[in-house]
């Protein structure tokens, strides 16, 4: 009898679980009074569809404290809401989870007033407790949380306080211009189905991609529905969503978005093609020719957004600690430190050519580190030269260089100057470029050899051993305010990687830029933020740490039948609004 | 059974000199999974060399190898650096997906080989043997990856076939007929390519064995006893010609492996090819190690069965056993 009315129960509710999911799948929630939903202001489009995508890897894990590869980040991304947004079209930081905020008038505290009545996907309510536990977890240093650095000012963490159910407070160390940018994908945990894995010290270990979909929620427009390894990502609305379109409804308004896994560039413009995936982005100028050319045809809107943030950059290796093993490193260092042997190279490049060449005519030569894509923040008082053989030996003369009869240059000391210029293996376009490069400073006498290199290995040359001569890298995509880039600037910088490991500037100009840079991040006021930075730009313009070469342009596309398809230079380009976007 | 003890103890030193050479390869190659993590300039060095401490990699070679091998020993093959599980819990959905490939591909080739090799040596010279040769070259000289390109371009034209993966977006949807239908339409081309790229090879091992069985002193005498042609091939030639095909079995193996990852990296299969390529791009150290070990394993399988068959069919062999 008791085994009959266990398994009946059992039944039952197995049925009303189900019948929960389904409805609640299907439908999203009516907006209760006195909830505090955002309005989006895109134009209103139809509930119902989905919409599928291509990823060239699989998600490493759904946990947004840990993860660090893009296609987690894509995903989770869809999960989970921060409390400010960089807004992707506009630049600028709106409110997300958050109301409203307040600065102190000595910069040093955010009040933030947190919307209320919000609730999680699972339906669980959102308040300042998830907030404060979500800033401890990334902020403990034993999870190892990569976001945890973004929130370390002048070494000390960011202290959050809780005021009340709905405002808690955020105390700088020192004044950080621009810290409500810090909030961006930042995402806010559940606090009710995390605190525990938490306390036993395996949040690292949660959410990764075996978990069940039951034990995750987020505040994003979508929650996860299925992982199929090797295959695909389902997510489906979360009926609980915070944003409402100009119509009071609630977003989402796709049902589902499916991440297929596609690990190769050409066999997703064919997937593309084929209309299995409805939108594509990070697409080469070739690929991108290729279905700008069938647009017509096959239903496809393709677009070129110009220039994204992205600056490709030679560099020599300028740093006082080298191998032993580097026999004549050190002596190639002498004519590497001449700023006037750098002006030259960059005179001597040809950058239209590697426009053309490698970015079909779909790219920008830079002169400095700060795209044009980047109008907030970019010294349009600095201009590109065109490239000049007669100006690049001229300089070199000036700095006592000479040629032989051979036309081989030939250094101050009397050297034939010749080095090696290392390159990402499985980048083929910074190849290109390194190759470029050789063919442009034969005109000038420079010997060059291109090696490309497994991506690891290079990177293991140029921040661990720093057995390497002059390499071609690539940063920036990230967001256009020059915070994010401190790192690359300042001298003990992690990523100052033509000079590592070094605490005191070794010249004027660079002890110039390191202070510099730091002014600006204590400088509140834009105006003032932006005339430290013009002197930073043309700092690098003038003395060529980084000889920035070209910026790709962002391509991207999506079949017309996509609504409210509004891609953007900033990462992730096509999905920022995936809330808006609609199947017409 | 001393036979098969020493084919096992083999196998057994074979899998730990893959492993040896497999780990130490990756962790000697300068670079580790961390490396990329150095370039973002958001995340400082002390965060990266914490993960590196959590991870183990900043211990000597020598110690986490043998941590490696006592786990290995009980069936645990380590950790994922970058999906955080269990490499063998990561492997598991994907051996199975890659069988779903190899096993049928594996039986199709033998099946055409066998009888395109037995007609080819039957009319030895004549335009069927013509035909089959010019074909054999004809694919030998193409690469595996022209093959899988030009199919995949075929499915994208013709819009017969999906381009890509192992069933359709919409597939929970389907019925169970439908589904079925729909793995095997995306299915076909993966296994049509590895069917193309393995059966030159067997074709032209079929053939020559029969024709050698074909000239033996027994089947002229069979032949002179006025045994039917036909029969005198399937009852008394093929078998006689079946002991190097056998061990040959053990050896397509292999052969259908290294074209499956390929093959599944192109038409995004979501089998072990595709992993191995990312882990291996990322340094994923277990991961590699994992997916070489399998691969190590059954092509011992595949070995160990051709033994077996050996055994079964070549009374030589037995004797020699014993």
């Amino acid at each position: 009898m008791f085994r009959i009315t266990w398994v009946r129960h059992v039944f039952i509710l197995a049925v009303l679980a189900a019948a929960q999911s389904l409805w609640a799948a299907d439908a999203a929630q009516p907006v209760r009074p006195g909830e505090d939903v955002a309005v989006s202001t895109a134009e209103s489009g139809k509930f119902g569809g989905r919409l599928s995508i291509a990823l060239r890897s699989e998600p490493k894990t759904f946990n947004p404290v840990t993860l660090v590869d893009g296609s987690s980040r894509e995903i989770t991304g869809r999960l989970h809401a921060d409390l400010l947004h960089i807004n992707r079209a506009s630049q600028q930081t709106e409110p997300a989870l958050a109301k409203s905020w307040k600065v102190s008038k000595d910069g040093l505290t955010y009040t933030v007033a947190l919307r209320h009545g919000i609730r999680f996907s699972d339906g669980v309510p959102f308040d300042a407790d998830d907030v404060v536990f979500s800033f401890q977890v990334y902020l403990d240093e034993k999870v190892h949380s990569p976001q945890r650095d973004l929130l370390v000012v002048n070494d000390k963490p960011i202290v959050v306080k809780k005021l009340d159910q709905y405002t808690v407070a955020f105390q700088l160390a020192q004044p950080y211009a621009a810290a409500e940018r810090l909030f961006d994908n930042i995402a806010i945990l559940p606090k009710h189905l995390l605190a525990k894995a938490y306390e036993q010290g395996k949040i690292g270990e949660s959410w990764n991609i075996s978990a069940h979909p039951a034990e995750m929620a987020g505040l994003g427009p979508f929650r996860l529905k299925e992982y199929l390894p090797g295959q695909r990502v389902t997510l489906e609305r979360n009926p609980y969503y915070w944003k409402t379109n100009k119509e009071k409804k609630r977003l989402p308004y796709l049902d589902e978005m499916t991440f297929l896994f596609v690990p190769s560039e050409d066999a997703q413009i064919i997937r593309f093609q084929s209309g299995d995936t409805d939108v594509i982005s990070r697409i080469s100028a070739d690929n991108f020719a290729l279905l700008e050319r069938d647009q017509q045809s096959r239903g496809l809107h393709m677009v070129d957004l110009g220039p994204g943030l992205e600056f490709n950059f030679l560099f020599f290796n300028l740093n006082s600690v080298v191998p032993k093993s580097a026999n004549t490193l050190a002596a190639k260092q002498q004519v590497f430190r001449q700023v006037a042997f750098r002006q030259a190279v960059s005179a001597a490049i040809d950058r239209d050519a590697i426009i053309k060449l490698v970015y079909r005519g779909r790219g920008t030569a830079l002169v400095t580190q700060v795209t044009p894509a980047n109008k907030l923040w970019r010294n349009d008082k600095i201009v590109l030269q065109k490239r000049s053989v007669d100006r690049a030996k001229d300089i070199l003369r000036r700095a006592n260089f000479t040629w032989k009869p051979d036309g081989t240059l030939l250094s101050p000391s009397g050297s034939p100057v010749e080095f090696t210029i290392l390159s990402s293996a499985s980048n083929a376009q910074r190849t290109q470029m390194a190759t470029i490069i050789q063919q442009d400073l034969k005109d000038i006498g420079i010997t060059v050899q291109v090696v490309p290199m497994e991506f690891r290995a290079l990177l293991d040359r140029v921040f661990q051993s720093h057995d390497y001569e002059a390499a071609v890298l690539a940063l920036g995509g990230g967001d256009v305010d020059p915070n994010p880039q401190m790192n690359v600037w300042v001298e003990d910088g992690s990523n100052h990687m033509w000079d590592l490991g070094e605490t005191k500037p070794a010249t004027p100009w660079e002890a110039e830029i390191d202070s510099l840079m730091k002014k600006q991040l204590s400088t509140l006021k834009v105006a003032d933020r932006k005339k430290l930075y013009d002197r930073v730009q043309q700092l690098v313009a003038d003395n060529l740490p980084l000889i920035c070469l070209a910026s790709p342009n962002i391509l991207v596309g999506a079949k017309n039948k996509v609504g409210n398809f509004n891609p953007s230079i900033l990462d992730p380009y096509v999905l920022w609004n995936s809330e808006e976007l609609f199947i017409r | 059974m001393r036979f098969l003890l020493n084919r096992l103890i083999h196998a057994i030193f074979l899998l730990f000199g893959v492993s040896l050479l497999s780990f130490l390869l990756l962790s000697l190659a300068p670079g580790d999974y961390l490396s990329e993590m150095q370039l973002n300039p958001q995340i400082s060095p002390e965060t990266v060399a914490a993960l590196r401490h959590q991870y183990n990699l900043d211990r000597p070679i020598p110690v986490r190898y043998s941590h490696w091998v006592a786990a290995a020993v009980k069936g645990d093959l380590g950790f994922s650096f970058a999906y955080n599980v269990p490499v063998t819990k990561l492997l598991s959905s994907r051996i199975l997906n890659t069988l779903l490939l190899t096993i049928p591909a594996t039986i199709l080739a033998w099946i055409i080989a066998i009888a395109v090799g037995v007609i080819s040596a039957a009319k030895q010279g004549r335009w069927e043997d013509q035909v089959a040769s010019a074909g054999t070259t004809t694919l030998l000289i193409t690469p595996d990856i022209l093959i899988a390109l030009v199919f995949l371009w075929v499915a994208l034209r013709s819009g017969y076939f999906p381009v890509g993966g192992m069933v359709s977006v919409g597939f929970d949807e389907l019925t169970a007929t439908q589904k079925l239908r729909d793995i095997t339409l995306h299915a076909a081309i993966p296994i049509t390519i590895l069917v193309l790229s393995i059966i030159p090879v067997l074709i032209r091992h079929v053939r020559a064995t029969m024709i050698e069985a074909l000239h033996s002193p027994f089947v002229r005498a069979a032949r002179a006893h006025g045994i039917p042609r036909s029969r005198l091939l399937l009852r008394h030639v093929f078998p006689a010609a079946a002991n190097p095909l056998v061990s040959l079995f053990g050896l397509s193996i292999a052969n259908l492996l290294g074209v499956g990852l390929i093959t599944e990296v192109v038409m995004s299969w979501p089998g072990m090819g595709p992993l191995l390529l990312e882990s291996v791009q990322a340094r994923d150290l277990y991961v590699v190690i994992g997916a070489i070990l399998i691969s190590a394993f059954v092509l011992q399988t595949g070995i160990f069965v051709s033994d077996l068959l050996l055994l079964a069919c070549d009374p030589r062999i037995r004797k020699g056993a014993r």
